[in-house]
């Protein structure tokens, strides 16, 4: 992303990070790809790599200019453990904003965050 | 302006992950120690751990956003895999993340910087 002389601090509102688009666009791909998979320990790593590039493209060509993406995708066998997962992030509220979604079958849980940071 | 511009020229623009994987396992090993993984103690422990991290980073004062996200989970021989994709400045930008491991339970954190233009 090339630095560029713009005097916009802040995106118009149609051009602003909006996380229930994002979340569908999370969604769509988790569901698809996750639907009636059984964990598997050899190709669980490449799973959630790819998860995580598709769900970054996807979001990249949603159209938010100026913001840069964080995709993190976590993968966890299901065998009635506890998990906890939680997040904080310094930042201007006003124009970043994340989206998350779980998805849980009974072999594997798998939960994918998308965090847009805009770029002033 | 010109303030603006001497502010970015003197500062150094990459993002250091030993200091930040530093950080991170004090935080952890502040709030979680030795403790046994408890159900009812694990909100607190996330919460708790997850502000150390963002105070202490913070306290740097480096022209950074941060995203710090911090997993939890009980040991019980199940297997968990994190990953991550990110579209931002490589030269600028950059990510570290800590697995953290006691008797109980893992702590997987992650940090993200993101730079301000």
């Amino acid at each position: 992303m090339e630095g560029s002389d713009t005097y916009l601090i802040r995106p118009n509102h149609q051009y602003k990070f909006k996380p229930a688009i994002v979340k569908e666009c999370i969604r769509e791909i988790v569901r698809e790809r996750l639907s009636g998979m059984r964990y598997d320990p050899e190709e669980v790593p490449e799973l959630s790599r790819s998860l995580a590039d598709c769900i970054k493209d996807k979001v990249k060509n949603a159209g938010f200019d100026r913001y840069k993406l964080v995709v993190q995708v976590v993968i966890g066998e299901q065998r009635g453990q506890g998990v906890k997962m939680s997040s904080r992030c310094l930042w201007d509220a006003d124009t970043d904003n994340y989206a998350e979604d779980v998805f849980i079958n009974d072999s594997l849980f798998c939960v994918a965050a998308v965090f847009g940071s805009y770029y002033y | 302006m010109t303030a603006m511009e001497e502010y970015h020229s003197g500062s150094e623009s990459s993002f250091h992950s030993e200091e930040a994987d530093n950080i991170v396992k004090e935080c952890i090993e502040g709030v979680v120690g030795n403790d046994d993984y408890s159900q009812s103690l694990v909100n607190k422990w996330t919460a708790g751990i997850v502000e150390r991290c963002l105070t202490q980073l913070v306290k740097q004062g480096k022209p950074y956003k941060y995203i710090v996200t911090c997993a939890v989970m009980q040991k019980t021989g199940a297997g968990l895999h994190t990953a991550n994709s990110c579209y931002w400045d490589t030269t600028m930008d950059g990510s570290s993340t800590v697995r953290w491991e006691n008797r109980t339970m893992y702590c997987v954190v992650s940090v993200f910087a993101v730079a301000i233009a």
